[in-house]
C-alpha cells in the first residue's frame, strides 16, 4: 500500500483520527446543550421526555383559557382514571392521555372508559398492554391489574351501592362486595391480547414494543377466547371477536347500577363538596342513569346536575360538614386569579410538588389522595386532607409568601421563553391605606363576603401594624392573611 | 376535632389565655422549655417502614434447600421472568429451620441476620380471627386483594369494617403521657392511617430539609402579621373542614420551631452514615435518625415513626423493579441501623416492615405477579431476637394447603394483630392498653411472637 498522504489541515490529526475541533453533527436538534442563554432545544430531554412542558401548559391553560369548566371536569376525571409520570414521563404520551378527558369531559362516560381502556398509556400503567393469555410453557396467567382497578377505581368500586351512594348491607349489617376474585379473573381474561400500536416502518409483532401514538391493537393469538365470568352473574360468551369481547365487558361495567353513585359522588367531591348528602348523590345518580332523553352516562347532564343542585347553590352552606379543602393546584390558581396574575406556569409547577400534588405525577393509581379519606378526628369525608400535613400546610403559607412578597417570580433561566409570574395587587393596594376597607374588599373578592368579625379584626390590626403610607405592604399583609387562612382554603 | 384541641392545650397555644398568648412568637408557645432537657435515659422508638404496592415476599425470602427450591422454581419458572436463581440468593440459616436465601439486593442487611439483629416473620397478614383453608372465605377480611383495603387493614389491625385510626396512632395515644409536649408519632411519609390516633395527631415532616414558615424577619409588622395569623386560625372553627385545616396548621407552626433546627442542621453525627444515598427512603430514615439523635431537644421518650417506599406493585417487570427498590431499601435500613448503634440506642430502636399484601406465587403475564395476601416481613434492631424465622413459611404449591386460590395466595398463619402487639408490648404498652389497640388480639392464642427481648 502506498503511504498515506499528509492530512489536510483541520480534517484529521497526525494520528489519522478526525480532529476534535470540527463541530460534530447531531442526529437532530435535540442537543441538550445547557449553555446559557437557553435556546428552544437547550433542555431538550426535559422538555420532550418528561412532563415538564405539559405541567407548565396545565397551569397556563387553567389561568388563561376560557373553557374553565371543561378543564375542571377533565382534571377531575384524570384523578379518577389515573396514570402517572412516575411510571411514564413521555410528554407526548401523557398529552394524548389527558386529551381523552378534555375531549370527553361533556361526553358520555362510556366513551371515556372505552378510550381509557385502549390508551397505551393506561395499558402500560396497569399492565393491560401485552397481557397475554395463559402460557402453560412459561407458567403465566393473564395479568389482573387492569381488571381489578377498572372495577375498583374507574367505575363501580368495591361495595355494592344504593343510588344515594350508601352501601348495601346484608341481613347481618355487613357491606356487600361488588365482585369477587372470579370476576377479577374473568375481566383479566377479557383484557388479553392488546398490544402497542405498531411503530411506523417496523414490522408488527404480537407483543409490539413501546409506542403511545394511537390506541392499542388487537392480537388474536394472545387473547383468551373462552367464556368469562363478569359482574351481575353475566358470563361473556366464548369466541366473540376481541372488539366484541371488550365492548361486552365495557357494557357490563357501564350498565352496573354502581357507576352513577360511585362516579357521580366523586365528581361532586371534586367540583363542590367533600361529603355530599345521600340525597344529593341520589339526584346526580338519577341524571347519570337517565339524562332526561333516555341516555345513560351523559357527563354534560351530570355536571349540570352537580353544579345546579340546591346543595351546591347554597342550601347547606352553613352546615358544619359542607365544603372542601381546595386541592393544591386549584389553591394556587385561585390565588393567581384573585390577583390577575400573568404566568408561564414554572412557579406553579414546582410549587405543586411541595404541596403534595405534583401535576400528572400522582404517586399511584389511587391518586394523590383517596376519595374516601375521612378527616382525622371527624366523621366527614375530606379527600384533600389526605395530603394536608404539617409540611404541606406550612408550604401553602410559604407559596403564598413567595407570590405575594416578591415583586415578581423571576423567569427561570433554564426555560426558553420564560416570563416568570407577576401578580397585580392594584385592586387591593388602592384601598389598603384604610385597613377596614381592605378587609372588606378581601372579604368580597376572596371569601364571598363571609369574613367573620374576628377575622376582620385580626386583619385590621395586622394591616395597621404595617407602614401607614405603604399601600403595597399593607395589601400584601392582608392578602397573605386571607390566603393562608383555612377560611379561604376551604371552598364553600 | 378533640385531638387538636388536646394537643393545643398541651402546647399552651389556646389555654395560656387571651390575646397575650396569641401574640407570643411561636417559639414562646411552650415547646422551647424542653430544649435543654437532658436526654431521657428511658427511650424507645418503633420505626414502621411501609412498602407501598405490596412487596413480593415470595422473592424476598426463598427456600434454598434443593427440594423446596425445586418447588419454587417449578412455578416461578425462568421463562415466567420472576425467577431468582438458587445461586444468587443470599444464604441465611435460621435457627431450627432449613436454609433460606434473601433477595440478592438485600446484601447490606444480610449480615445482620447472622448477627442476630434481623428476624423474619413468615406469612403474616390481616385476619379477622385464626383462619384456615376450610373457613377462609367466610372469615376473610373485607375486599381481600384490594390495595387500599389491605393497606388500611395492615395499618389499623381492623379487617372488617372501617377504622378511623391506625395501630401506630393508638400506640401513640396510649403512650402520650411519656412525652412532655412532643407528639409520640411522627410521619416522614405524609398522612397514613397507621399514624392516626383517637386522641393524638401525627406530626408529618418533610422527607428532606426543614419545616419553617417563611417571610418573618422579626420586625414589628411581621410579628403582628404572625399574631393575626394565629388569631385567624383560632377563629371560625364552626365548619369541620376549616377546623381541621386550622388544627393541622396550628400544630405545624407550634412544632416547627422545635423540629426545624433539628432537621435543618448540617452537623448531625449520623449524616455521614447515609453518604451517597439519594433515595427517598434513605432521606426519610436520615430524618428519623436526626430526630432520635435530638431526643433531648424534643423531650421525647417514646416515638413511633412512619416512613415509606412505594412502587412494589410489580404486576410486570418484577425482577427489575425489585432490584431497583430493594437496592434502595437495603442500604438505607443498614445505615439507619448503624446510626442507632452510633447513637448508642440500637437496643431501643426497632424497625419493621409492613406492606399492602404479598403477591401471587403464580406468575402473571408480563414477568410480574398479582395481588395476594400473607407476606413475609423483617424486624431489625438491637433488641430483636434475630437470626430466626418466626411464624410458618407456606408450602410453595398452587392450590396447596396454604393457598386460598389456585394462584398461590397464602392464607396468613399469623395476624397483623399479633405482629403489632409484640412490637407494642416491647415499646411499653400495658396489657390492658394492648387489648384496646388490638381489639381482636384475644382471638389468637399467641399475643407475643417473641421476636423482641
Amino acid at each position: 500500500m502506498p503511504p498515506r498522504s499528509a492530512p489536510a489541515p483541520g480534517s484529521t490529526s497526525s494520528s489519522g483520527l478526525p480532529r476534535a475541533s470540527i463541530p460534530r453533527t447531531h442526529a437532530d436538534t435535540c442537543v441538550d446543550d445547557r449553555t446559557l442563554p437557553v435556546r428552544p432545544d437547550s433542555f431538550c430531554a426535559r422538555d420532550n421526555y418528561t412532563l415538564f412542558q405539559l405541567q407548565l401548559q396545565f397551569f397556563r391553560n387553567a389561568l388563561a383559557q376560557p373553557d374553565q369548566l371543561r378543564q375542571r371536569v377533565a382534571f377531575a376525571l384524570s384523578q379518577i382514571m389515573v396514570t402517572s409520570g412516575v411510571d411514564n414521563a413521555r410528554n407526548y404520551a401523557m398529552r394524548d392521555y389527558q386529551q381523552i378527558f378534555l375531549d370527553r369531559a361533556f361526553g358520555n362516560f362510556h366513551d371515556v372508559l372505552a378510550a381509557v381502556t385502549l390508551s397505551p398509556v393506561m395499558g402500560d400503567y396497569l399492565d393491560m398492554v401485552n397481557n397475554n393469555k395463559t402460557n402453560a410453557t412459561a407458567g403465566t396467567d393473564p395479568n389482573e391489574n387492569y381488571a381489578r382497578e377498572i372495577l375498583q377505581l374507574f367505575s363501580v368500586g368495591t361495595y355494592l351501592l344504593n343510588a344515594d351512594g350508601t352501601r348495601q348491607l346484608d341481613a347481618s349489617g355487613k357491606a356487600l362486595a361488588t365482585y369477587q376474585l372470579a370476576e377479577i379473573k374473568g375481566f383479566s381474561r377479557v383484557f388479553t391480547g392488546w398490544t402497542y400500536p405498531t411503530v411506523v416502518g417496523v414490522n408488527a409483532r404480537n407483543n409490539n414494543p413501546r409506542n403511545y401514538l394511537g390506541p392499542m391493537l388487537a392480537v388474536d393469538a394472545n387473547h383468551e377466547f373462552g367464556t368469562k365470568v363478569l359482574m351481575n352473574g353475566v358470563v361473556a360468551p366464548a369466541n366473540m371477536t376481541m372488539a366484541q369481547d371488550l365492548a361486552f365487558a365495557h357494557q357490563n361495567i357501564f350498565n352496573h347500577a354502581n357507576v352513577g353513585p360511585f362516579i357521580g359522588k366523586q365528581l361532586i367531591q371534586k367540583l363542590v363538596t367533600s361529603d355530599p348528602t345521600p340525597a344529593y348523590v341520589a339526584r346526580v345518580t338519577a341524571v347519570f342513569d337517565n339524562n332526561g332523553a333516555g341516555q345513560r352516562g351523559d357527563l354534560r347532564a351530570v355536571v349540570r346536575a352537580i353544579l345546579l343542585d340546591p346543595e351546591a347553590r347554597g342550601a347547606r352552606k352553613i352546615d358544619p360538614a359542607y365544603g372542601k379543602l381546595v386541592e393544591p393546584a386549584l389553591y394556587m390558581t385561585s390565588i393567581a386569579r384573585a390577583t390577575n396574575a400573568a404566568t408561564d406556569g414554572v412557579f406553579f409547577r414546582g410549587s405543586s410538588n411541595s404541596l403534595g400534588q405534583f401535576v400528572f405525577y400522582a404517586p399511584s393509581v389511587f391518586n394523590y389522595y383517596p376519595f374516601d379519606y375521612v378527616v382525622p378526628g371527624t366523621q366527614f369525608l375530606g379527600p384533600e386532607f389526605g395530603i394536608q400535613t404539617s409540611t404541606t400546610a406550612i408550604n401553602r403559607a410559604n407559596v403564598a409568601n413567595s407570590l405575594l412578597f416578591s415583586n415578581a417570580i423571576a423567569p427561570d433561566a433554564t426555560v426558553f421563553g420564560a416570563s416568570g409570574t407577576q401578580l397585580n395587587l392594584a385592586a387591593y393596594q388602592a384601598v389598603a391605606l384604610d385597613a377596614a376597607a381592605l378587609a372588606d374588599r378581601l372579604s368580597a373578592n376572596l371569601l364571598g363576603g363571609r369574613m367573620s368579625p374576628a377575622m376582620k379584626g385580626a386583619i385590621v390590626t395586622a394591616v395597621n401594624a404595617a407602614s401607614a403610607t405603604d399601600g403595597l405592604a399593607r395589601a400584601r399583609a392582608g392578602l397573605w392573611l386571607v390566603m393562608t387562612s383555612p377560611q379561604y382554603q376551604v371552598q364553600r | 376535632m378533640n385531638n387538636r384541641r388536646e394537643f393545643l392545650s398541651r402546647a399552651g397555644a389556646l389555654t395560656a389565655g387571651g390575646l397575650a398568648a396569641r401574640l407570643a412568637p411561636i417559639s414562646l408557645l411552650g415547646l422551647g422549655a424542653t430544649a435543654n432537657a437532658q436526654a431521657a435515659p428511658d427511650y424507645k422508638a418503633l420505626v414502621c417502614v411501609f412498602l407501598y404496592g405490596g412487596v413480593d415476599g415470595n422473592n424476598l425470602v426463598v427456600p434454598i434447600d434443593a427440594a423446596t427450591y425445586a418447588q419454587y422454581a417449578a412455578v416461578r419458572t425462568v421463562a415466567s421472568g420472576v425467577n431468582l436463581t438458587q445461586a444468587e440468593l443470599l444464604p441465611i440459616q435460621p435457627q431450627a429451620s432449613g436454609p433460606y436465601g434473601l433477595h440478592p439486593q438485600l446484601s447490606e442487611i444480610h449480615p445482620l441476620f447472622a448477627a442476630g439483629k434481623l428476624a423474619i416473620l413468615a406469612n403474616v397478614g390481616p385476619l379477622n380471627e385464626p383462619t384456615t383453608k376450610a373457613n377462609y372465605f367466610a372469615k376473610r377480611p373485607d375486599n381481600l386483594f384490594s390495595h387500599s383495603d389491605q393497606q388500611n387493614q395492615w395499618q389499623s389491625a381492623v379487617s372488617s369494617g372501617a377504622s378511623a385510626s391506625g395501630w401506630g396512632g393508638r400506640i401513640a395515644d396510649a403512650m402520650a403521657a411519656q412525652n412532655t409536649n412532643f407528639p409520640v408519632i411522627t410521619s416522614i411519609a405524609g398522612s397514613a392511617l397507621f399514624t392516626a390516633g383517637g386522641s393524638t395527631t401525627a406530626l408529618a415532616l418533610p422527607a428532606a430539609g426543614g419545616l419553617a414558615l417563611q417571610g418573618f424577619n422579626g420586625g414589628a409588622a411581621a410579628n403582628a402579621r404572625l399574631a393575626a395569623m394565629q388569631s385567624i386560625l383560632a377563629a371560625d372553627r364552626d365548619n369541620a373542614y376549616v377546623d381541621a385545616a386550622a388544627g393541622i396548621t396550628t400544630q405545624a407552626l407550634a412544632l416547627s420551631s422545635v423540629v426545624n433546627p433539628i432537621l435543618s442542621a448540617t452537623n448531625s453525627s449520623v449524616q455521614a452514615l447515609f453518604a451517597g444515598q439519594t433515595s427517598s427512603i434513605a432521606q426519610q430514615l436520615l430524618q428519623v435518625a436526626k430526630l432520635i439523635e435530638a431526643r433531648a431537644q424534643t423531650g421525647a421518650r417514646r416515638q413511633v415513626f412512619f416512613v415509606s417506599l412505594g412502587g412494589f406493585d410489580t404486576h410486570s417487570n418484577e425482577l427489575t423493579t425489585l432490584t431497583n427498590l430493594l437496592g434502595q431499601l437495603s442500604p438505607a435500613l443498614r445505615s439507619f441501623y448503624d446510626a442507632t448503634v452510633q447513637l448508642g440506642v440500637a437496643g431501643s430502636v426497632t424497625t419493621f416492615t409492613l406492606s399492602d399484601f404479598g403477591r401471587t406465587f403464580q406468575p402473571a403475564s408480563g414477568a410480574g405477579t398479582d395481588h395476594a395476601w400473607g407476606n413475609h416481613h423483617f424486624i431489625l434492631g438491637g433488641a430483636v431476637q434475630g437470626g430466626r424465622m418466626y411464624g410458618s413459611y407456606p408450602t410453595l404449591a398452587r392450590a396447596g394447603p396454604d393457598d386460598a386460590d389456585t394462584s398461590g395466595r397464602w392464607i396468613p398463619t399469623m395476624a397483623v394483630d399479633q405482629y403489632g402487639a409484640t412490637l407494642a408490648r416491647w415499646f411499653g404498652v400495658s396489657e390492658p392498653a394492648l387489648a384496646t389497640i388490638f381489639p381482636n388480639l384475644s382471638r389468637y392464642s399467641i399475643s407475643n411472637i417473641g421476636f423482641l427481648a
